[in-house]
């Protein structure tokens, strides 16, 4: 029974997942989340959705209100499946009277990592992450990105299959980020599973095979980036001209004029040619069409039922090309 | 392997405090101060020899007047330098480690592992009482050999105070650990645990008034709710009894030349000495029975408060 639980394709599912705090606060209202063995997943969502929460509990940190689901095919809970298991919590706290190899030891031992073991990935793991020449250094001598590097080095020394990480290039510089970032794949190369909260939505874009957006302890959304943003397709066509007289029969094709820009939205190539042939018709000049996809951050912002803000005319159209 | 690493990294954290030095730079200098004196036939020397003072005391009777001397200063190391300062140091030196523990992004990585909560907390526990049993277990092995060394008089029995130390320890220690965990701050748990600490000593001191005035008893709720209190609390003071007892210490009142004692004073310092003989007579399973099922259902409630706690 249990090697058939076991064999669940996902690493991460979680079932109904609801916290109440005391007073009624609703942290998490019914999360239903499916993690893929050997993708990165992100998970994503304005300040106050339930990130973190739902990830302590993952984690056995936070008690749930309810919660079904397994995690590496275990119940969500079973303490044994934490072996397999690497976590790095937001905002952590090492203490400063040890050195960064003690401290990698202590936690892998608790991890129930035999000491042969916890030795040799100590090293590499400090080798891999630049922080070889650390290691006999006490870590309250640390900056800030040093330990977020040993907090990454200290989730990975038990080889876990799953790996959480919650804001894992908080304080680092954009070096370190990328390094993070290129660690991330390597891991996803060799199997493993990241699951990853951070609100820089870029590099979750860069890494992620599929993202989760959170809003008041809710999945609005979810799925792989192409899924997401498959029906957030518009084109831009810029011109010079006045295009006011055409305002009725753009809308008529689903266009509308800001500015020197008319946005089309779909992805119809069509209509597209029809908005074209309607502007040169009136003597406009066409000078560029692009079609635009949207950004996380824009998906982002339409779940939380906000609006998507448009920068006007040139400006605009300077943004999309420096994105 | 994971008890083993949450007791290395308690020390670690014990030797990280300053505390711990001064503890430790106490009793060097205690057991200095110690070695300076020897006894000789006929003399006392300070200072290895630098100074000798001539006296009557030790020409005649040598051994049993050092033995004496012997087992009133271990009585008085272990009452006020190890029980009362070293247990108060001790205290300061551990309250921070429960609510460093549950310290929100510290707490986080130690629940994220594959060992319980309840091992969790008891890893530290343990772990802060070999901070303990180290200080207790160097002072007491050094003050002992010293004793016998510079002193004449070899006392075995009190290498018994390491372990009664270390239990009179986590006696107080239990209700720190349980603040800690409760109010998630190293002062709260110092007050805390002192306040209990007094509260038991109070309670111990008020049983032993009724057994030297037997007049008091008469008195029987009184008397009644003292016992049921003196048996529920840990006996804090029994301890240094036992370990008096253990180390071969004599009655205090045997030590006052009976040609001093004046006619009218003599049953009140025989009726002190009997009291005395009684409280060093308590039956040690008794006293650290019930003291520590106190201890127990303490550690029980932190235990308890730390695993339904989120972090």
């Amino acid at each position: 029974m249990v090697a058939l639980t076991e064999m669940t394709n996902w690493a991460v599912d979680l079932i109904d997942v609801r916290k109440t705090y005391a007073k009624n606060i609703y942290a998490l209202r019914g999360v239903n989340i499916q993690v893929g063995r050997g993708e990165i997943f992100g998970l994503l969502g304005p300040n106050g959705a339930g990130k973190t929460t739902l990830v302590k509990i993952m984690m056995t940190v936070v008690r749930p209100t309810r919660a079904l689901g397994t995690i590496l095919g275990r119940p969500l809970g079973h303490r044994g499946k934490l072996a397999r298991t690497g976590y790095l919590p937001e905002n952590h706290r090492f203490p400063g009277y040890l050195t960064g190899l003690q401290l990698l030891d202590y936690y892998a031992a608790l991890a129930k990592v035999p000491s042969a073991t916890r030795r040799r990935n100590a090293r590499k793991l400090l080798d891999q992450l630049g922080l070889s020449q650390w290691g006999d250094v006490r870590i309250d001598k640390y900056s800030k990105g040093m330990m977020q590097r040993l907090g990454i080095a200290q989730a990975l020394m038990n080889d876990p299959e799953l790996i959480v990480l919650d804001e894992p290039t908080d304080g680092l510089d954009p070096v370190g980020r990328r390094d993070v970032r290129q660690l991330l794949l390597e891991l996803r190369r060799e199997g493993k599973t990241v699951f990853l909260n951070s609100h820089l939505l870029s590099e979750l874009e860069m890494v992620c095979d599929r993202v989760a957006i959170l809003v008041e302890g809710l999945v609005a959304r979810q799925g792989t980036l192409s899924e997401l943003t498959e029906h957030t397709v518009e084109y831009r066509i810029t011109f010079s001209g006045d295009a006011r007289p055409l305002k009725n029969k753009l809308a008529g094709l689903h266009a509308a004029v800001d500015g020197d820009m008319v946005i089309l939205s779909g992805h119809d190539a069509a209509k597209v040619n029809a908005v074209i042939d309607l502007l040169r018709g009136q003597g406009i000049l066409i000078e560029s069409v692009q079609p635009h996809r949207f950004s996380l951050e824009d998906i982002l912002v339409e779940a939380m039922g906000l609006t998507v803000p448009q920068p006007q005319g040139r400006e605009r159209q300077r943004a999309d090309r420096a994105s | 392997m994971q008890f083993w690493a949450l007791i290395v990294d308690s020390f670690r954290e014990s030797r990280d405090r300053k505390i711990f030095w001064v503890m430790l730079l106490i009793e060097v200098l205690v057991l200095a101060a110690m070695a300076c004196v020897g006894f000789s036939p006929g003399k006392v020397t300070i200072l290895f020899g630098m100074w000798e003072v001539k006296t009557d005391y030790f020409t005649t009777g040598f051994a049993i007047r050092t033995d004496r001397i012997a087992t009133i200063a271990v009585q008085f190391l272990m009452d006020v330098v190890v029980g009362w300062v070293g247990v108060t140091l001790a205290l300061i030196a551990t309250a921070g480690f429960f609510p460093s523990l549950v310290e929100r992004g510290a707490v986080d990585i130690l629940l994220a592992k594959p060992l319980s909560r309840a091992k969790l907390f008891l890893g530290k526990y343990v772990g802060s009482m070999v901070f303990v049993l180290l200080h207790a277990a160097f002072f007491i092995v050094f003050s002992c050999v010293i004793v016998g060394l510079r002193w004449h008089a070899w006392l075995p029995g009190y290498l018994w105070s390491i372990p009664l130390l270390v239990i009179l320890f986590s006696y107080v220690y239990c209700v720190s650990a349980w603040a800690g965990i409760r109010f998630r701050s190293p002062v709260v748990a110092i007050n805390i645990s002192v306040a209990a600490w007094v509260f038991f000593a109070g309670i111990q001191a008020t049983g032993d008034m009724f057994e030297t005035f037997p007049e008091w008893k008469e008195n029987r709720l009184a008397y009644n709710s003292v016992l049921v209190a003196r048996w529920c609390v840990p006996k804090t003071h029994d301890i240094t009894y036992l370990a008096a007892k253990w180390s071969g210490a004599a009655v205090s009142t045997e030590m006052v030349p009976q040609a001093h004692v004046e006619e009218k004073d003599r049953p009140a310092v025989e009726r002190a000495g009997r009291s005395e003989l009684e409280r060093m007579n308590i039956n040690p399973f008794y006293t650290i029975g019930t003291s520590l099922g106190f201890e127990v259902i303490v550690v029980i409630l932190a235990m308890w408060r730390f695993a339904r706690s989120d972090y």
